[in-house]
């Protein structure tokens, strides 16, 4: 296909076809990725900026590598150090570093909505690396990447997605990409972080776990933000843990071999027992991975659209 | 001397809904009639100067008065102030304003509401009304000097912008407010339920991640407001109203007898929270835009009288400050030069509401409920009026607008039907959407 957008903000409004095109691309990214000379000169002289509004190592450093792989020059500009301390707001933090001739501009920002607000405005492609509690699309799609990887064809399979769906931009953007592949999602956890308006995003919700886990071929545990106990929004460690700790008996529930995921990092011993952590590592590693191709794929799609290393 | 021949004069204060010829000489409306002939009139006259204008086809009706808008003047200037705020107001049909009290600093002592008299009459547009604050500072502890705050000119009180959290409070000021004849107007709105939130909680705000307020941040605080008017007997009037809780709350208190009355906002009327997009700040608004089912029951509740009148919650802001994401823009949308156009054109011209029970809710429940002059076109009372031109169409574009601020959701919209002639007091302050 032709590719057409210029930015990536939601997978909300992405078509099937985009996504299958963006999982092909990452496919072939990955396999540069793992040459023992991972260089291109794909993207020489074109520059990417990091501009990071919350701290973030493991999605900064990933899209950093994936620029740098493909040739491009990449800076990142975190908050603490720059102007932005001083109260520059978005909108003009945003108009110098167009006037610095950015090609691609990735925004992790507090604010549900803030890469939107940043592509209206600029004329470089905008990637959203997380925007408050709204989306976090390259998340889900190195997600979908790697559930393909493990069971092929997703369609018709089924994922249980559970913690703090509320604010999640992980479980949102997860539940759009998923539903576009056709794969049944199920979204679990207390009434005060799996309130019933998240159906309106076509998902099942369910307060009972044990309930949601048979037949789940992948399950997906939340980082649970620990600082929401204090807001009342659920009493204890003891009882989240209690009722939605991934634990290996759990697990059997599903009746099947279950993929288990976590965006990371993982609050051991709440939202995931310590055995189901250490048997999962080796799939975590690969979702690091995984998600350094799928953010090549995005930065080659969005301005490297002439040039042929994927043909 | 003015001679509106041939014009559909609407005045719910004398039952009018007809076409009339109108005549207004030294500042007053002289006469109302089925028809004047020329000699007629030149004899009323008498030597004075005469402008005649066809009104055919066009609508004469009371000068609106809004009784809930933010002016900003004291403090925060870059948003509005008195002057460009009342000059907004005249080219929108406005002819009496309500300015509300949370300015910088509130409007909470007998200086600073003669300030506000004193910058409006300055301006020389729309009548400028001061409301007074409830609490000293609105730090919602403490009453105003209510009464002597009357003697220089306040004509309501309301820590609106923030709400009265402790009931004790809010029923003390219901009480204290008898020795003034005043309502308090509530601005309903419980501060945790409330919370962080940016826009009704439900399907839209759980889909865009823009954290949420339930509706029943407003209703619970309806029900407390009206349960302490009741057994103090003082007098209430509810600010934007936008909850179907809310409407029934006060539907069933007015058959119980409570001295309530309620205001909705025309945004409320007109858009819901499904329209909302995640950078679509103009669309911020506290109370937050609610569900389809929720603007069903405004509407319905303004038909019956539940809700007695509209009002702009006229809220500007400067562009720099909702040009930000969605999180930190602030609350409001500016309407003063827009809101009568928008009620005509999104809820008159679809027939959801006749013109006669806007400009009823607009001008004169108003002015009965606050003791406020205008609001009628009865011989002998002041000349405050709007020539409405149905057919006017125009595009809101940014330099037209007087008002300072430009947040408005119809921004580079066209709108029809627009007040072409403004009166205040006989003297013509708007002509053709220009103000003079």
């Amino acid at each position: 296909m032709k590719w057409q957008r210029k930015d990536i903000l939601a997978i909300e409004d992405m078509s099937v076809e985009e996504i299958r095109h963006i999982l092909h691309t990452a496919k072939v990214m990955k396999e540069i990725l793992m040459r023992p000379i991972k260089k291109l000169p794909t993207l020489k002289g074109k520059s990417v900026v990091n501009l990071f509004y919350e701290a973030s190592t493991r999605t900064r450093t990933s899209f950093e590598m994936a620029a740098k792989v493909l040739g491009a020059d990449t800076t990142s500009i975190a908050v603490a150090q720059s102007s932005v301390s001083k109260g520059e707001s978005l909108y003009d933090t945003a108009k110098t570093i167009q006037a610095m001739r950015a090609d691609v501009v990735i925004l992790r920002h507090p604010s549900s909505g803030s890469a939107k607000f940043l592509a209206d405005i600029l004329d470089p492609a905008v990637i959203n690396a997380g925007d408050g509690q709204h989306a976090h699309p390259t998340q889900a799609l190195l997600d979908i990447f790697t559930m393909q990887e493990n069971l092929g064809k997703l369609e018709g399979k089924n994922v249980v997605i559970v913690g703090d769906v509320l604010h999640s931009r992980v479980a949102r953007s997860n539940a759009w990409c998923l539903q576009k592949m056709g794969v049944n999602v199920t979204f679990a956890g207390p009434p005060t972080l799996v309130p019933v308006e998240m159906e309106g995003l076509g998902v099942k919700i369910t307060h009972d776990l044990d309930s949601a886990l048979p037949g789940a071929d992948i399950v997906m545990a939340l980082r649970l933000q620990l600082e929401r106990q204090k807001s009342g929004l659920f009493p204890s460690l003891r009882e989240y843990s209690h009722l939605y700790g991934l634990t290996t008996e759990r697990l059997k529930k599903t009746g099947k071999q279950s993929i288990v995921l976590h965006p990371g990092p993982m609050n051991r011993g709440v939202e995931i027992s310590d055995d189901v952590a250490n048997s999962v590592d080796a799939l975590i590693e690969r979702q690091v991975t995984n998600g350094v191709a799928i953010r090549m794929a995005l930065i080659y799609l969005l301005i490297g659209g002439s040039s042929n290393v994927v043909a | 001397m003015w001679w509106l021949k041939d014009v559909w004069v609407i005045d719910p204060s004398q039952k009018i809904s007809a076409s009339r010829d109108v005549l207004v000489k030294g500042g007053q409306v002289l006469e109302i009639s089925s028809s004047l002939t020329e000699k007629e009139v030149l004899e009323k006259a008498q030597g004075e100067s005469l402008e005649t204008i066809n009104g055919k086809g066009k609508f004469l009706f009371p000068g609106l008065i809004d009784v809930h808008t933010h002016l900003r003047e004291p403090g925060q200037e870059d948003k509005e102030d008195i002057l460009s705020g009342s000059r907004a107001a005249v080219r929108g049909g406005f002819t009496t304003i309500m300015a509300m009290a949370n300015t910088q600093p509130p409007i909470d002592n007998r200086a600073l509401i003669e300030f506000v008299c004193r910058q409006g009459e300055r301006a020389g547009y729309a009548h400028v009304l001061p409301i007074g604050t409830v609490t000293k500072g609105m730090l919602g502890s403490e009453l105003v000097e209510m009464a002597d705050m009357k003697e220089g000119g306040a004509v309501a009180f309301s820590d609106d912008g923030k709400n009265i959290q402790n009931s004790e409070v809010m029923r003390l000021a219901l009480e204290y407010a008898k020795l003034t004849g005043f309502p308090i107007i509530s601005h309903c709105e419980d501060k945790d339920l409330a919370g962080e939130g940016l826009m009704r909680r439900g399907v839209a705000s759980g889909r865009m991640g823009l954290r949420g307020i339930p509706a029943s941040a407003e209703s619970v605080i309806v029900a407390r407001d009206l349960i302490l008017a009741e057994e103090t007997g003082g007098k209430l009037h509810l600010a934007h109203i936008s909850t179907t809780e809310s409407v029934e709350l006060i539907r069933k208190a007015k058959a119980r007898g409570v001295d309530v009355t309620a205001e909705v906002n025309p945004h409320h009327l007109i858009f819901c929270d499904e329209e909302i997009g995640i950078t679509d700040t103009a669309l911020k608004v506290n109370p937050p835009l609610g569900s389809r089912g929720d603007r069903e029951a405004l509407i319905e509740g303004l038909r019956d009288g539940t809700i007695d009148m509209i009002a702009t919650d006229h809220a500007p802001h400067t562009q720099a400050e909702k040009a930000r994401p969605f999180a930190e823009a602030p609350f409001g949308i500016a309407s003063l030069e827009t809101a009568l156009s928008a009620v005509w054109q999104y809820l008159v011209l679809p027939g959801r509401l006749s013109l006669d029970r806007v400009i009823e809710a607009w001008s004169d429940t108003p002015a009965q409920r606050f003791g406020l002059p205008g609001g009628s076109l009865k011989p002998g009372t002041l000349a405050d009026m709007v020539l409405f031109d149905p057919d006017f169409s125009e595009v809101i574009e940014s330099a037209k607008l007087v008002s300072k601020a430009r947040n408005t959701p119809f921004l580079e919209k066209t709108m029809q039907g627009f007040p072409v002639m403004v009166w205040v007091e006989g003297r013509l302050v708007q002509r053709d959407r220009t103000v003079i």
